[in-house]
């Protein structure tokens, strides 16, 4: 079991993506959103911590109740998650099981890791498509949790679709910087 | 197509899925997908984003990221060698002493951290190279911290115990309660297997130095003024003070386990603002980023282990092989043997977090047939997956040691933490014949169920 890691020889692949054009500007894009991201998400983080903590003192000393302190912090952690995916994905932070690479030569190597990222491509993609139809449907009818606080659930259910988007968009680039290695390789 | 034939292809799928390499979250999410599309309604594939997020959506497991911003911040600064060295001084006088304070100084540092990677590295890169300067074998010192380590997931609060509460809908506070007693368990036998190997290597050093006069730093002694004791333990005290405040604001009713994973997060950082002074921003941040990394990387294979295991069951799989198992008529403790080899054969491949969430459906059922109490179980599965961490092929702290100690040959770390394997065996088996190890302190604080 370990972090997946880059396919041998397309470690430095990011490098080889054309400097100017369409596919540099995807992917100076996609990295800029997860830098702002990880940050944002950083801060969600000392937030939910906060929250959770200022709830014990509020309900304890100050006796005010608490009703909306747990899915505040629900939202903070979800969309830190969500909105992250895309970072980790980028330091191929994701584990696999990496039992089978060891055994394979390098080119059976690349491609398998090129299949993995397609199938992974694909189910983001699904996962993406109908996170927006859920946030979608939210908004319209105006949803909200059965909670007495009672938030919109279009917010929580944005935060995972703009998070998925982003990791599909991320496992993309990857797949496109694949090509670019590849392409080099063979010249 | 029949349910047996469905519930193959699953598991196949799944095999083919993980072993490909897919990221864990990928594979199990895919692989649901699919069999969605394939064998449920069609309006089952437009409510898969809305069951991961409620699924998700629990205060208790979006708790994780908390506990783990507590132990990143601890493990980020030099704790881990203080806390060793403290206890260390205390308990010099004791034959074997080096090893059993490296051995408390994992529980302690494991407790406050909950993270077994980050404690074996956090005490190891101080207690291995000590033991080693004192004689002690590479392989003893290794194995010592290797298995320290794991009393991670054991000791509240664990992850593990939190995804089994969640998975068997037990109470966490209760489960927590629960491993304090095996903690302290296999703590009393790795001290008395480290006292043994201590006197056996010191008598071997003695009848060298009798026999050739080449003396080994098994023979010498270290003396600790009180003045020099009672200043080591003044920096370790705070993080004493955190674990303990924590564990009062949880079973003293004033905060829920989530609210005591914010508060032990932000009572961490601000330990280790005033005790370390890491106050900046560039210092901070690392700890915040690693923290995000793993929990958005545990998250997500929680999210979409749920998602397969919901699947799982809208199509009879966990109900139809529960049943099987049932109908087999196991003794209850071939049953419990069986499932516990299943489980160890699983800590190859997979992450405790996706064991427990995958099997849960299956096992649990039979186990409550059987008349098991789950509380009692979580912690017997616990310590099984704690073995996972030290036992070849995945082992991951014995990589977390080579790491540590990159000159002690791969053969020696393993061979080293052999017996601490056996230890927690034996372990279980004393949970076995006295459940009460494991429940009566919850049954004492909680009462009974």
């Amino acid at each position: 079991m370990n972090p997946g890691s880059e396919p041998v020889g397309l470690a430095k692949a990011a490098d080889r993506l054309p400097n100017r054009g369409a596919i540099r500007w995807f992917s100076d894009l996609v990295h800029g959103l997860n830098n702002f991201c990880l940050n944002l998400s950083m801060l969600a983080l000392v937030a939910a911590a906060l929250v959770l903590t200022s709830s014990v003192a509020l309900r304890y000393w100050l006796k005010i109740p608490t009703d909306w302190q747990d899915e505040f912090s629900v939202f903070l952690l979800v969309g830190a998650i969500f909105s992250c995916g895309s970072y980790v994905q980028s330091q191929r932070g994701h584990i696999g099981i990496e039992a089978v690479a060891p055994l394979l030569s390098p080119r059976v190597n690349k491609i398998r890791q090129f299949i993995c990222d397609l199938m992974s491509l694909l189910f983001c993609s699904f996962f993406s498509w109908k996170s927006w139809t859920l946030w979608h449907e939210a908004w319209v009818d105006g949803q909200t949790t059965s909670s007495t606080w009672a938030p919109p659930l279009s917010i929580p259910y944005g935060l995972m679709s703009f998070g998925m988007t982003l990791l599909t968009l991320q496992i993309l680039l990857q797949v496109i910087e694949y090509f670019y290695a590849t392409k080099e390789e063979t010249q | 197509m029949s349910e047996l034939m469905i519930g193959f292809l699953y598991g196949l799928g799944t095999l083919v899925l993980m072993f490909s390499g897919m990221p864990i979250a990928f594979a199990l999410g895919l692989i649901a997908v699919v069999f969605m599309y394939f064998f449920m309604p069609g309006s089952a594939l437009d409510t898969v984003t809305q069951n991961v997020y409620e699924e998700m959506a629990s205060i208790t497991l979006l708790s994780i990221p908390l506990f783990i911003l507590k132990g990143a911040a601890i493990g980020k600064t030099r704790a881990g060698s203080d806390l060793y060295l403290a206890i260390h001084a205390w308990m010099n006088k004791i034959p074997g002493g080096l090893g059993i304070a490296n051995i408390f100084a994992c529980a302690l540092f494991a407790a406050m951290a909950g993270s077994s990677p980050a404690t074996c590295s956090a005490i190891g890169s101080a207690g291995i190279p000590e033991m080693r300067a004192r004689g002690y074998s590479p392989g003893f010192a290794a194995g010592l911290i290797a298995a320290g380590g794991t009393l991670g997931i054991l000791l509240p609060p664990s992850i593990v115990m939190i995804l089994f509460a969640v998975a068997a809908e037990q109470s966490l506070g209760r489960l927590f309660l629960a491993g304090i007693g095996p903690g302290i368990l296999l703590i009393g036998l790795f001290c008395v297997y480290a006292m043994w190997k201590y006197r056996k290597e010191y008598n071997a050093a003695l009848v060298i130095y009798e026999q050739s006069g080449v003396k080994s730093a098994h023979l010498n002694v270290t003396e600790y003024t009180t003045p020099q004791k009672v200043k080591l333990l003044g920096k370790v005290l705070p993080f004493v003070v955190l674990l303990v405040g924590v564990m009062v604001a949880l079973y003293g009713g004033f905060a829920t386990p989530s609210e005591t994973a914010g508060l032990g997060a932000l009572l961490a950082m601000i330990l280790i603002g005033a005790t370390y002074r890491i106050w900046r921003l560039s210092e901070i941040k690392p700890i915040l980023s690693s923290t995000i990394k793993e929990s958005t990387m545990l998250m997500l294979i929680i999210g979409m282990s749920l998602l397969y295991s919901y699947v799982m069951s809208y199509l009879h799989i966990s109900q139809n092989v529960a049943e099987w198992i049932v109908s087999m008529q196991f003794s209850r403790w071939v049953l419990l043997a069986t499932i516990l080899l299943m489980v160890v054969f699983l800590g190859f491949f997979l992450p405790p977090v996706s064991i427990i969430l995958m099997t849960a459906p299956i096992i649990l059922p039979p186990l409550r047939a059987a008349g098991f109490d789950l509380i009692w179980f979580g912690v017997v599965m616990t310590i099984i997956m704690e073995m996972g961490l030290i036992h070849p092929p995945v082992g991951l702290n014995i990589f977390v040691i080579k790491n540590v100690a990159p000159d002690i040959p791969l053969k020696e770390v393993i061979w080293g933490v052999m017996p601490f394997v056996a230890l927690m065996a034996l372990a279980v088996l004393i949970l076995c014949f006295f459940p009460g190890v494991a429940t009566w302190l919850p049954n004492a604080v909680m009462g009974s169920k």
